[in-house]
């Protein structure tokens, strides 16, 4: 290919989000004890880009994608977001969590609307635009019920909702559907690819398996399988959605970055 | 839950058959049946006991009891009736109570949210703490003399450790994960405080609130055990002075049943204020 066109495809797209040789040491005891959990992770995730990190347990792509939402703050370098240094968490960055993380006391729709509440939106708007959201991640009728009255594919359905509400200029999902069980979690992934392609975000989607990256991803980028994490690969998927688990050219992805990465899957 | 768990009961009984059996097997599982045995149970040992005791007057049986509370139902006893004694206890308990979680819950609250406050405020508290309230009664009839005042500086002590305690607890054990998900949805301090460290703290601090009232409940008897001219302490002592076992049970009773039920609304209150929290409470 051409140096010039490569350049051109490359400015035609907005770069989101930037990680510039971040590294996190976590410290234990005072600092005695130093874990180094990420080793120099640079990366950028263009607008409108699903990009999927895949790493076994344990490898700090949950840090890395904490340290993206600011939650964690990098030891060295930094985390641009729209060209601007990312120094805490804010609302320009929705997050759904691995254990849902659902606020207790609010029902479906508290939950849903919360972000836009704290952002000072009336209620009757707010009210509107969240229901838009349940709708569209199929929980309609459920506006009144409490997270402990929902099954946990429901729960991070919710959860789902609740970050895309406060429209986000990108969405960071942490391992969502860890602790689903496999039947539910194939659902989920279909429904993540569904309401993706109604309503296009930046994606930055953490998990630990191989297939839920190949089924949903423009884009992997691989971990090394231990501390400190370091980027391994990075795979563009082309492959036409919705996509087939079952799928010739999905399959053969999917067997190449097993093999590649070593991960059992 | 309950309903479905007698549905599966009721449907495992029919599925035994209509006999005599089924229908012994039937009640024996009914939880209330049960309830009534265990009461009953112990109304009939407690009235043989009195019958074969050589001297009824120290043990009375269930019927004397029952005939004494209803004399002094209607009775006075140093100007009051039952009625009039079980409010006044009442009244002492609801004005200690009121201050003890007044000052408590805030002061419990503020110690969870600033390390200072905590500071200064928790070994004067972890002093205070292990004493029981009623260490204090002569000290503070010495302060407040024998009115109204001594009684209710006891309970206020007394309902001030556990509301302090659990508002205390309640906030630091709040899940650091649901800050996380507001700060990410873009909360400033004041809204943390109020959408995500309240709400999760409520649960610890009424559960607090309902351990205060019934140290409460204990600590206005203790009271009025030492000095008092009316409530159910005072009638207690009334009829130990007058050689009366019937009446210092009668008095028993009463208080018993008295804790039940604040107990019981209180727990219809949280159920109200909470029911995201019904999940637990199973």
């Amino acid at each position: 290919m051409p140096v010039e066109s490569r350049v051109d495809a490359m400015t035609d797209e907005t770069i989101k989000i930037e990680c510039r040789s971040v590294s996190k040491i976590f410290k234990q005891r005072g600092g005695k004890v130093q874990i180094p959990v990420l080793n120099s992770i640079s990366l950028s995730v263009v607008e409108n880009e699903f990009l999927v990190i895949v790493g076994p347990g344990q490898c700090g792509k949950t840090t890395l994608l904490r340290i993206i939402g600011g939650l964690e703050t990098p030891t060295t370098g930094n985390v641009l977001l729209d060209g601007k240094e990312v120094s805490g968490p804010g609302p320009d960055r929705g997050m759904v969590f691995q254990k849902y993380t659902l606020f207790p006391w609010k029902t479906v729709m508290g939950n849903v609307e919360m972000g836009l509440k704290l952002g000072g939106m009336s209620k009757k708007e707010r009210r509107e635009i969240a229901g838009h959201y349940i709708n569209l991640v199929g929980l309609q009728g459920f506006e009144k019920a409490f997270p402990h009255q929902l099954s946990g594919g429901m729960k991070q359905r919710v959860g789902i909702a609740r970050a895309y509400a406060n429209d986000p200029k990108v969405l960071l999902l942490d391992e969502p559907f860890g602790q689903l069980d496999a039947q539910t979690r194939y659902l989920m992934e279909q429904e993540t690819a569904r309401i993706w392609l109604a309503e296009k975000k930046t994606v930055v989607f953490v998990t630990n398996s191989i297939e839920e990256a190949v089924y949903l991803a423009d884009r992997i980028v691989t971990l090394e399988g231990k501390l400190p994490g370091r980027m391994k690969s990075t795979y563009v998927v082309n492959l036409p959605r919705p996509r087939e688990h079952i799928d010739k050219e999905f399959l053969k992805l999917r067997h190449m970055i097993t093999h590649e990465t070593e991960l059992l899957l | 839950m309950k309903t479905t768990m007698e549905h599966t009961i009721s449907v495992h009984a029919t599925s035994q058959g209509n006999g005599p059996a089924a229908f012994v097997r039937r009640v024996l599982k009914n939880r209330h049946f049960l309830y009534v045995v265990s009461i009953a149970g112990l109304l009939i040992i407690w009235h043989f006991f009195a019958v074969s005791s050589k001297d009824s007057k120290y043990m009375p049986t269930p019927f004397m009891v029952l005939n004494e509370l209803w004399r002094i139902a209607h009775e006075n006893l140093a100007g009051k009736n039952l009625w009039g004694h079980l409010w006044s206890s009442l009244h002492r308990v609801l004005i200690g109570f009121a201050i003890g979680s007044i000052v408590g819950v805030p002061l419990g609250l503020f110690m969870a949210l600033n390390r200072y406050v905590n500071a200064l405020v928790k070994p004067v508290f972890d002093l205070i703490k292990p004493m029981p309230p009623i260490s204090w009664i002569s000290l503070a009839i010495l302060w407040f003399g024998i009115g109204e005042e001594s009684k209710v500086f006891i309970i206020a002590i007394g309902a001030l450790v556990p509301a302090l305690i659990n508002s205390y607890n309640g906030i630091r054990l709040v899940d650091p994960a649901l800050y996380d998900a507001i700060r990410m949805l873009g909360a400033n301090r004041w809204q943390t405080l109020v959408e995500v460290t309240f709400p999760a703290g409520f649960p610890a601090l009424f559960a607090g609130l309902q351990i205060s009232l019934s140290v409460a409940w204990s600590c206005v008897l203790a009271a009025e055990l030492v000095s008092a001219r009316s409530g159910m302490g005072f009638l207690i002592i009334l009829g130990m002075t007058m050689s009366k076992p019937a009446m210092i049970l009668s008095g028993m009773v009463v208080i018993a049943v008295t804790a039940y039920l604040i107990t019981a609304v209180l727990s219809k209150v949280e159920k109200w204020v909470c029911p995201w929290k019904v999940e637990l409470m199973q």
